[in-house]
């Protein structure tokens, strides 16, 4: 166990020094810079040069990348040139708010998409099948942003005034500042906490105030249905055929030979190991969403790590643009990490070798 | 990442991998067959079918041209609703179709035979919004299909090379792959089409791009597998050239899930393309291309819905179809699902 | 003056102060008055710096004459000062608060205006709360929600849902279905800006020009308003719009004459038509061009029509800027929002000495007659000159302006005191809504920062101003400077040289502190100096100072080319 994690951290590192590398030049393979970003029409080049000089960037090119790779190890990733703050700061800010959609829009792709592959699985080439199986893909096929319009427009204008009505965008009423878990105990603030209490949910558990949790709740509803409906086709499908997989095994036809009723052979002898390369799927689609999320976060306003990247590559943010796809990286990493060890545990054959 | 899931063909690489090309093409026509039984494939083939049909015919059934500005020949503002001729003479007098006509009526689409035709409107430049569906058909289907082709063909190259080959070689090249695999891809492509300028074409590239180690990814694990095998070990024997057996042995086993992958990846390559044209990198706005279009009107989704269901709805289509094909392909080929 | 002199002063304006005190009404006691001895004046002599390199800046001296009396020195008269003194970003900071944050107050500015920053949630939402120590009438809302969406149709919905309540740039084509809501109104905002087709007159063929007239003849701007700009948008004439001084009614301008178009063409030696290669323009919607792709489509209709062939060239906005910057655009499409009334703003930056390369090297009559303008004093005069101006544009060409873009905003109909500013300084402090302690208002985008002095963006200016004034402001809705810190519009003396301003009595800061004339030169010297320890900002461009002031003392130097 160990091996495998210390292996694969180990050749994490040459890919996080190339993404590193191939960000930072992206970065400044972008036309214009910052300040004309910032200035727009009014940009001109004697303050734009005075800029660039002040911040650095009129260095050669080399020594720009050899600083900024001392600053990374050193666990400095730079100051947003647009909002003079510390990228880890923007990042403790506004990755939860991404980590806390994917994981909600999982959620729903789950309790929704495997149930549906169990059904279609079972009635394999039926209507039901067939049913099932357009109608997730055509929640897949339909782009996320046109639906996140339509979504908004149903239940945030048509159904505005009755008991379905939801807000179109944003993470909490205007004017409502929760206030921090780590204030309310009467805690020191630091970079874990903060992180932490910036995923609005658990916060709003935190300080036990239910009707900011409800708050919270109502304004991801939309955005995590729409982000869902990409996950949901791939674990419909994954699900189905993971299913189809086991029911043909011996052990199930042995446990319908004994005369097992055929729910229980499904739920308690097929399902489980069904599951199993679900979970995989899952692992993926929460690295998938991270980095995808962009569009619902657009559409429904949301200034999660997406949004932020969006933004940054637009301004020519660029230690924004390193430091947040660094770290989505990272976490990828993780996460893939995570999954492996995780299925490890739970599929005993890989377990034995 | 770009890649959905791990392909069960992937997961499985010992499955059906055969000695010969000969017997391979055997395998396609069953594949195919094994395909079109299901019901599901059988959907997306049709609507792929539509959707060709109405790009090849495109110039004969669109009313108007791609380009034509009707403001000053028809004096109709940009962003009309759509203008249908319901109460045509020759219609019959059947029960579904005057509730049609009623239907439409009451809904304010219809519109007397004095006024010119607009199935779907006109758009924000004052251009039939039909007649640019039916020329987008054209432009958005090829556009798929061309970012995954480019992206298969180096995908596939260096999926040989570094499967095959292994050692440092191999090292190298996925140790590359994964760094792009890290970004995430939507933003990987925007970046590309940042630095290159707003077009098509570069979207195009972008795209294949953010998605040449997908296939990479899928070739090499095929090509491992298939360097252990006997008949490899037995060609070598006799002195066949390395080349010769990455062509002839290797490349045609990895075939099956390139094509599962590949038929997915256009789904997802179409999709990605819209997003592109969503964040305003989409380029020529005279251009019909379906993204571009939906893009360019997004903001008036709630007072003219017309500009952007039609377009959102063919790229639903279009992605749909390859979807259903490549599940059905998916199906087919894995022969452990074959009852 | 020397510190010594100006002691003296003091003493004497004291005397005055405590004189003019007796007479008070409010009979309250400044803070730092009357006790003396406690206010060291501030006082910055850089006379010998003026019309000197590197200085290019017309400030000469600003000091604070006692507490309560500001005065500034400039080098060469400029009698639009007042509507520059106005402007946000010379709002006032306390000088303590400035030197607290190191010349920084980026994101917990404090000034004296009607409300505070209670907190900043970076990303989400900007808090203001009613100060209840304003100098004027207290605000009557008690909280200011900012918020900010860049997709208009999202702020509609936003606000059609009743979550918020006021937006910012209704669509253009959403302005239909507002003013057809009765829950909703409807406020236009006066177009206060200029679209224009630029041309780099040093590049063929549009060096010749024959063919630039060409193409100003050849666009239907009737067309153009008419399809692609919302209402309350007007046919451009000149390259000033109407409301800034100096707009001259019934100006000489291209009609639509596709005939005359041809004969120019003709005449240029092009009788079958001419391709003028890529037309340039950003995909970023703007007041002065909310529909730009649409726009660029029509216009390239409009121009095949007379045989000018052109390719649409969509470029990124960073790209875009930068090329424009660099001279590196042909034909473009661009367009300009005033900062403040005065024609400088917009004639300079373009078309003056030492302006922008976005249209090539320039035209020396045009440099001239402008610079000429800049300087005089007289109205009738300055008038005058930029009708001229108006002449020498039309016949040079070196862009043709199109259209002025309305602009709106939309409130619930039951926000009392709703109103939209041409400049987009719109004050919550006139607006309240029955049964509710809470505005909620929604933007385009969120403030980069809320320091005025080195912002530039409208959304971030548009936040600040409610948090600090200066020492004028414009009328609430309008252009007109009226007095705001200072009790009274200005004095000036003949030469329009010499400026006085007198400060108002017992204005305290959010923090408590007295306003004092101090903090009027610290806030301004902060800008004026590049050297000085407190000329930090957010990114230190300051750029509005340059367009207000002319220039920094001790710039830093020239790179290079």
């Amino acid at each position: 166990m160990t091996r495998l994690v210390g292996r694969r951290l180990l050749s994490s590192i040459p890919v996080l020094f190339g993404i590193l590398l191939a960000t930072f030049a992206i970065a400044r393979l972008l036309p214009g810079d910052a300040c004309e970003a910032a200035l727009q029409e009014r940009a001109d080049p004697q303050t734009c040069e005075d800029f660039n000089r002040r911040n650095g960037f009129d260095q050669p090119i080399l020594t720009q990348f050899g600083d900024y790779l001392g600053d990374v190890f050193t666990g400095d990733l730079g100051d947003s040139v647009r909002f003079r703050r510390p990228v880890m700061d923007l990042l403790v800010e506004r990755l939860p708010v991404t980590l806390q959609l994917s994981a909600a829009a999982l959620l729903l792709a789950v309790v929704v998409g495997v149930p549906l592959g169990v059904i279609a699985g079972y009635r394999q080439n039926s209507k039901t099948d067939v049913a099932t199986i357009v109608g997730a893909n055509v929640g897949v096929s339909i782009p996320v942003f046109v639906l996140g319009l339509v979504l908004q427009y149903l239940f945030a204008k048509e159904l505005a005034d009755t008991p379905f009505g939801l807000p179109p965008s944003g993470q909490l009423t205007a004017g409502t500042i929760p206030e921090p878990f780590y204030d309310a105990w009467g805690l020191e603030k630091n970079t874990v906490f903060d992180f932490v209490a910036n995923f609005d949910l658990l916060n709003a558990v935190l300080i036990w105030r239910w009707d900011v949790f409800v708050d919270a709740a109502q304004h991801l509803v939309l955005p995590a249905l729409a982000l869902s409906t990409i996950p949901m086709a791939v674990i419909t499908r994954m699900t189905r055929s993971s299913l189809l997989d086991v029911l043909g095994l011996d052990y199930v036809r042995t446990a319908r030979a004994k005369g097992l009723r055929e729910r229980v052979v499904v739920v308690r002898h097929a399902l489980r190991n069904s599951l199993l390369p679900v979970v995989t799927v899952l692992g993926l689609s929460l690295g998938t969403l991270i980095g995808g999320a962009i569009l619902t976060e657009t559409i429904f306003n949301l200034t999660g790590v997406g949004k932020t990247l969006f933004d940054a590559i637009q301004g020519r943010d660029y230690f924004v643009v390193q430091g947040f796809t660094l770290m989505v990286a990272v976490v990828f990493v993780i996460i893939n990490l995570l999954t492996d060890i995780l299925y490890t545990f739970l599929d005993p054959k890989v377990r034995v070798s | 990442m770009a890649v959905e899931e791990i392909p069960l063909a992937e997961q499985h690489p010992t499955a059906e991998l055969g000695p010969t090309v000969q017997a391979q093409r055997g395998l396609w026509r069953d594949a195919l067959r094994e395909t079109l039984r299901r019901r599901s494939a059988r959907v997306g083939v049709a609507v792929l079918g539509l959707l060709v049909f109405l790009a090849v015919f495109a110039p004969v059934l669109a009313p108007y041209g791609e380009r034509e500005v009707l403001i000053e020949s028809e004096g109709l503002r940009p962003r009309t609703e759509p203008c249908i001729h319901v109460s045509v003479d020759w219609v019959p007098d059947v029960v579904v179709l005057r509730q049609v006509e009623s239907f439409l009526e009451s809904n304010g689409f219809s519109c007397p035979s004095a006024e010119p035709q607009h199935l779907m409107g006109l758009d924000g430049n004052g251009r039939d919004v039909f007649s640019r569906v039916l020329f987008g058909a054209r432009v958005s289907l090829l556009a798929g299909v061309v970012a995954v082709s480019f992206a298969v063909v180096i995908g596939t190259a260096l999926g040989l090379v570094a499967g095959f080959f292994g050692g440092w070689l191999d090292n190298v090249l996925m140790r590359v792959m994964d760094v792009f695999l890290a970004f995430p891809a939507l933003l990987l492509a925007i970046a590309i089409v940042t630095a290159r300028g707003p077009g098509l074409f570069n979207a195009i590239i972008a795209v294949s791009v953010v998605t040449i180690p997908v296939y990479a990814r899928v070739v090499r694990s095929r090509a491992i597998s298939v360097r252990e095998q006997d008949f490899v070990a037995a060609d070598r024997a006799l002195g066949v050239s390395e080349l010769r057996i990455l062509t002839h042995r290797v490349l045609p086993n990895s075939l099956t899930p390139l094509v599962v992958q590949g038929t997915l990846g256009i789904a997802t390559a179409v999709l990605e393309l819209a997003a592109l044209s969503f964040v305003g990198l989409g380029g020529d706005p005279d251009q019909a291309e379906w993204g571009r279009m939906l893009a360019l009107e997004r903001n008036q989704i709630f007072t003219s819905p017309h500009l952007v269901l039609y377009p959102g709805v063919m790229i639903m289509l279009n992605v749909l179809a390859f979807n259903l094909i490549g599940d059905g392909l998916r199906d087919a080929l894995d022969p452990r699902l074959h009852r | 003056m020397t510190r010594l002199r100006s002691g003296l002063v003091m003493f004497v304006a004291l005397g005055l102060v405590a004189a003019s005190c007796a007479d008070d009404d409010e009979g309250e006691d400044s803070d730092d008055g009357g006790g003396g001895g406690d206010f060291t004046a501030l006082a910055y002599d850089e006379s010998d710096q003026c019309g000197q390199d590197p200085y290019t800046g017309n400030l000469a001296q600003l000091e604070a004459v006692d507490e309560l009396t500001v005065r500034f020195t400039l080098c060469n008269p400029d009698v639009a000062l007042p509507a520059k003194v106005a402007f946000s970003s010379v709002g006032i900071h306390p000088a303590e608060h400035l030197e607290e944050t190191g010349g920084s107050p980026i994101d917990n500015p404090i000034g004296t205006g009607p409300y505070r920053l209670e907190a900043w949630e970076q990303g989400s939402q900007i808090v203001l709360a009613r100060n209840e120590e304003y100098w004027g009438d207290p605000a009557p809302t008690a909280t200011v929600v900012f918020r900010w969406s860049e997709e208009s149709a999202q702020r509609l919905i936003e606000l059609q849902s009743g979550a918020v309540d006021g937006i910012d740039n209704v669509g253009p084509e959403d302005f239909a279905t507002v003013a057809g809501d009765d829950s909703l109104q409807l406020i236009e905002r006066e177009p206060l800006n200029v679209f224009y087709l630029g041309f780099n007159v040093d590049t063929a063929p549009l060096d010749d020009e024959l063919v630039r007239q060409a193409v100003g003849y050849a666009i239907d701007k009737d067309r153009l308003i008419e399809n692609f700009y919302p209402e309350g948008s007007q046919v451009a004439d000149q390259f000033l719009p109407p409301g800034i001084p100096a707009y001259e009614d019934g100006a000489d301008a291209y009609t639509y004459d596709q005939d005359r178009a041809r004969e120019l063409l003709a005449e240029a030696g092009h009788p079958d038509g001419i391709d003028l290669g890529p037309l340039s323009y950003r995909n970023e919607p703007r007041p002065y061009l909310p529909q730009p792709a649409q726009v660029a489509s029509d216009i390239r209709d409009q121009l095949s029509q007379v045989g000018i062939t052109v390719s649409l060239d969509e470029q990124e906005s960073g790209a875009f800027i930068d090329n424009a910057n660099a001279g590196d655009l042909g034909l473009h499409m661009l367009g300009w929002n005033a900062d403040f009334p005065d024609p400088t703003n917009f004639w300079d930056f373009h078309f003056g000495e030492g302006g922008t390369l976005q249209f090539g090297t320039g035209f020396d009559d045009l440099h001239e007659v402008l610079t000429e303008a800049a300087g005089t004093v007289d109205e009738a005069e300055r008038a005058a000159l930029y009708a001229e101006a108006n002449d020498v544009f039309m016949q040079r060409a070196p862009a043709i302006p199109i259209a002025y873009g309305g602009s709106a905003v939309a409130f619930k109909a039951e926000v009392d005191g709703a109103h939209a500013s041409p400049l987009a300084n719109e004050a919550f402090a006139a607006m309240s809504l029955e049964g509710q302690d809470q505005l909620v208002w929604m933007q385009n985008g969120e403030p980069s920062g809320l320091y005025c002095a080195d912002e530039t963006d409208g959304e971030a200016l548009r936040v600040c101003e409610q948090i600090n004034e200066s020492l004028l402001a414009y009328e609430v809705g309008g252009t007109e400077v009226i007095p705001s810190l200072a009790a009274d519009m200005p004095e000036a003396n003949d030469e329009f040289t010499e400026w006085t301003f007198e400060l108002r009595d017992g204005v305290t800061f959010h923090d408590g502190s007295a306003l004092d004339a101090n903090d009027v030169v610290q806030s301004y010297r902060a800008q004026w100096d590049a050297e000085d320890p407190l000329h930090v900002g957010r990114d230190g461009t300051f750029t509005y100072w340059g367009a207000l002031f002319g220039g920094f003392l001790n710039p830093p130097p020239e790179a290079e080319a």
